[in-house]
């Protein structure tokens, strides 16, 4: 194994280097049977890797403790479940993923655009194909997945206990998968400089990859913050960790340029920015990477630090540098006569929230890097947690939520206002009457009465927008409600879809600011029979389970609780000892309702005394967290879904024959 | 008078929602009490190497989080504000310690930069608007927003874009 995939890493290495050859020389000389010859080349890619993946896999699931990675994050004793995902757990493993999912989005990208974007495609794979040389470069030279030992241990060293949880199993995935498929519309974008294609076409091609991308990024971070939730066991979910940091600015910026095209579209304005905005997605998916693996700033995610960081730095600086300079090299072409008619117009919302959005990406970028910048200049390390962040980021995100609100209903061009008032006037009223109710109840923060305040606005506006389009169609088709529900839904799924994403947004933001305001503790030492008070529930310690396998050994608490008297659940937090690691860990126990989740850790156990000590949370309306995420992935599927009228657009913006091709005729199709 | 049966329903509507907020929101502020100790611990980064705050370490036996947790805790029942155990943490080990740039010298710096690039993207905004808007030729009159928007005068509050897509679709249909 170690053998085959050693040979079909290098391969692909030479085949991603001949297509980048053969596409750039087939392009400019026009030779269709060498721009095919390179797109197969790319396949062959995609089946090289995958052979290294299998290799690499089948080695971690036989346990060959004679590869150096195999013997690194796995055991004998390792659930087999997580022999799978240790193909990710570790260094090599995790670049060899990656290079992976690359492979096989390029590939699509190939075969969905073998008939299309003649001009744009073969640059486009050509930029991927550079992409992929980085990457496999890497495996073939500096970090090598197929590393033999020289000695073979009898038994592998297991994979770190943090990582032992199925939350892991498909959050690094999904997080991957949205890195790494921003790279598709950065391609085209830096294609479409290329070859001085600047109209839209480029960010029509790969509008389902952008929003795919920020899918999985918005996945990528949810899964993560459960499982910090979950796993780390101090009843938080987001720490401004700086490797949180690196995964949540590409979602911020991809969230901006989401935004942004859709000025493009409509006014043909903006396309600099636009362009812009796909290279700083793209580049902070590199920075994020260079951030988990350099070690450069101190992090929570520290089980794939290497000496990889001065190689991705090269790499970020050399791909900021040339799209910088064609960028430069096509600004004036870029230039187009815009229209911009009022501060009152949709274009201006949209611009202030792209501000507000890279403005938050920017915070995040300088206080994660501060610590290295102070470190230069004065000589100390200090350190940048998350009171900073939550105090510069607490204000914008105000903003952006308001501006939330306001884009979505605001006229194109110029509104009158007598025209917003009237838009405005119920979600506004419904805003101010949720602040005033909050105040009444005796909330006194003003960050979370104008938070709650402008949920609620956010919320009306969508109401009003809903109750607009069903009227519509009651009027105009006779539909009843639920059915011009649907199909309101159905036949404008880019606007509704993205309304339903703002619900998922709006929920989640008043689960944060609830959850980060109302959180209460209580840290107990109990004996078996007592009992004790947090909120409004009592809790019973019943007594201590203790359970064994080869892996693991797990004491359990039993914890009866009851509200009112009345038994509501048993809960069971552990402590895990991980045999082979020497390491314990901790299991939570949750008991989520969308009123509040009840966290209950094991922090200690006594054996001579008895007591056992716990550590609990009531944390208010996190449920609402988890719950905005779902809605906001259901938006994005709606958003995403096949649109037969978009398809024909894209089809006839994407089409510009070619005077020869090589074994196809230009046809229309979709993404 | 259907418009004021609607207006009815509206109100209905209206204090439905507001009265579940008003019930829902008594649940929320009755979790909360003081929480000076996770404040403290917050403000105070854990030195075990985790790089977590004091509060938020989640090795289970840490050298570092746990007894500061148990220092903190007696400190501020000793009566003790905030600030003072911060400070005796930060004379103990350092500026290291804090979990957020203090507002003094250099540091500042961290503050203010992200305010001052968002005041100044702000500005960028606006001259190229101002341009752009010298630019553009004035609007004519009766020269209507093409807004999904510009709402129907016709009562039905829905707008031209929705209704052209709504026409469209009934003359497939047909």
């Amino acid at each position: 194994m170690p053998l085959i995939g050693t040979l079909a890493l290098a391969l692909a290495l030479v085949l991603a280097g001949y297509s980048i050859i053969a596409n750039v020389v087939g392009a400019r000389a026009s030779i269709p049977s060498l721009t095919a010859s390179a797109r197969h080349a790319l396949w062959a890619m995609c089946a090289m890797v995958t052979v290294a993946v299998g290799a690499l896999s089948t080695s971690l699931l036989h346990s060959d403790f004679s590869l150096e990675y195999v013997a690194s994050y796995t055991s004998f004793s390792l659930p087999t479940i997580y022999k799978i995902t240790a193909l990710w757990g570790g260094q090599q493993g995790s670049l060899l993923f990656w290079t992976w999912l690359l492979t096989i989005f390029t590939s699509l990208v190939a075969f969905q655009n073998r008939r299309r974007n003649p001009d744009m495609t073969p640059y486009a794979l050509a930029v991927l194909a550079g992409i992929a040389i980085f990457f496999l470069g890497m495996l073939n030279f500096v970090t090598r997945p197929f590393e033999l030992l020289a000695v073979i241990p009898t038994d592998g060293q297991d994979l770190n206990p943090l990582l032992q949880n199925y939350w892991m199993a498909i959050h690094p995935p999904s997080l991957y998968t949205g890195y790494v498929s921003a790279s598709v519309p950065f391609a085209f974008g830096a294609a479409a400089l290329m070859v001085g294609r600047l109209d839209d076409s480029w960010i029509r091609s790969t509008r389902r990859w952008a929003i795919f991308s920020w899918f999985f990024l918005t996945l990528g971070n949810l899964f993560g913050a459960r499982w910090a939730y979950e796993v780390l066991g101090w009843g938080g979910y987001w720490a401004w960790d700086p490797v949180e940091n690196a995964a949540f600015m590409p979602w911020l910026v991809m969230t901006a340029y989401l935004h942004s095209v859709m000025i493009q579209e409509r006014k043909d304005m903006l396309k600099v920015w636009n362009l812009v905005l796909i290279g700083m997605a793209f580049a902070l998916t590199l920075f994020g990477t260079f951030i988990t693996r350099s070690g450069v700033i101190s992090s929570v995610h520290s089980f794939t630090q290497s000496g990889l960081g001065p190689y991705f730095l090269t790499f970020l600086i050399a791909v900021v540098v040339l799209y910088t300079a064609l960028l430069l090299s096509r600004v004036k072409q870029l230039r187009t006569p815009a229209e911009f008619e009022s501060y009152l117009s949709r274009e201006a919302a949209f611009l202030f929230n792209n501000l507000v959005l890279v403005g938050i990406a920017f915070a995040v970028f300088w206080g994660t890097l501060f610590p290295v910048l102070s470190e230069a200049v004065r000589g100390v390390k200090i350190t940048v947690g998350p009171p900073f962040f939550d105090k510069v980021n607490g204000p914008l995100a105000l903003a952006l939520i308001f501006l939330m609100g306001v884009g979505p209903l605001i006229s194109w061009r110029r509104s009158s206002f007598d025209s917003l008032a009237k838009t405005f006037a119920s979600p506004a009223i419904f805003g101010v009457t949720t602040g005033v109710c909050a105040f009444i109840a005796g909330l006194r923060e003003w960050y979370v009465l104008t938070a709650l305040s402008l949920a609620a606005f956010v919320l009306g506006t969508i109401v009003v927008e809903f109750r607009r389009g069903v009227s519509a169609r009651r009027h105009m088709v006779g539909e009843s409600v639920p059915v011009a529900i649907v199909n309101l839904i159905g036949k404008n799924n880019r606007r509704y879809g993205g309304y339903v994403i703002h619900i998922g947004v709006v929920l989640a933001f008043t689960g944060i600011v609830a959850s980060a305001f109302f959180k209460t503790e209580v840290k107990k030492s109990v004996k078996q029979g007592d009992s004790f008070q947090v909120g409004a529930y009592e809790l019973e310690f019943l007594g201590m389970n203790t359970t064994e396998t080869a892996h693991v050994e797990t004491s359990r608490a039993r914890v009866e609780v009851r509200r009112n008297g009345r038994p509501i659940a048993m809960m069971e937090p552990a402590k895990l000892f991980f045999k082979r690691l020497q390491q314990p860990a901790t299991a939570v126990a949750i008991r989520s309702t969308p009123a509040a989740d009840l966290y209950v850790v094991l922090a200690g156990i006594d054996d001579q005394s008895g007591l056992a000590t716990f550590q609990v949370f009531l944390t208010p309306l996190v449920f609402w967290l988890w719950a905005g995420g779902v809605i906001m992935a259901l938006g994005t599927v709606i958003v995403m879904w096949p649109n037969v009228r978009e398809r024909a657009v894209i089809a006839a913006a994407v089409r510009v024959p070619l005077p020869i091709q090589d074994d196809s005729q230009v046809v229309p199709g979709g993404d | 008078m259907r418009r004021l049966a609607k207006l009815r329903v509206r109100t209905a509507a209206l204090i439905i929602v507001v009265c579940g907020i008003a019930f829902a929101i008594p649940i929320v502020v009755g979790a909360a009490s003081t929480v000076s100790m996770q404040e403290v611990s917050e403000g105070l980064t854990c030195q075990c190497g985790c790089g977590l705050t004091v509060a938020n370490c989640n090795h289970p036996n840490c050298e570092f989080s746990v007894p500061a947790r148990e220092q903190i805790d007696g400190m501020l029942k000793r009566g003790m504000s905030g600030p003072q155990v911060i400070a005796f943490f930060r004379g103990k080990y350092g500026e290291k310690i804090l979990s957020a740039p203090t507002t003094e010298g250099f540091n500042l710096v961290a503050w203010i930069m992200p305010f001052a690039v968002i005041l100044g993207g702000g500005a960028l905004i606006a001259i190229t608007f101002g341009r752009w808007r010298a630019k553009a030729p004035a609007p004519s009159r009766g020269d209507a927003p093409d807004s999904s928007a510009a709402r129907d005068a016709d009562g039905g509050g829905f707008d031209a874009e929705l209704r052209r897509k709504l026409e469209r679709e009934l003359r497939e249909r047909t």
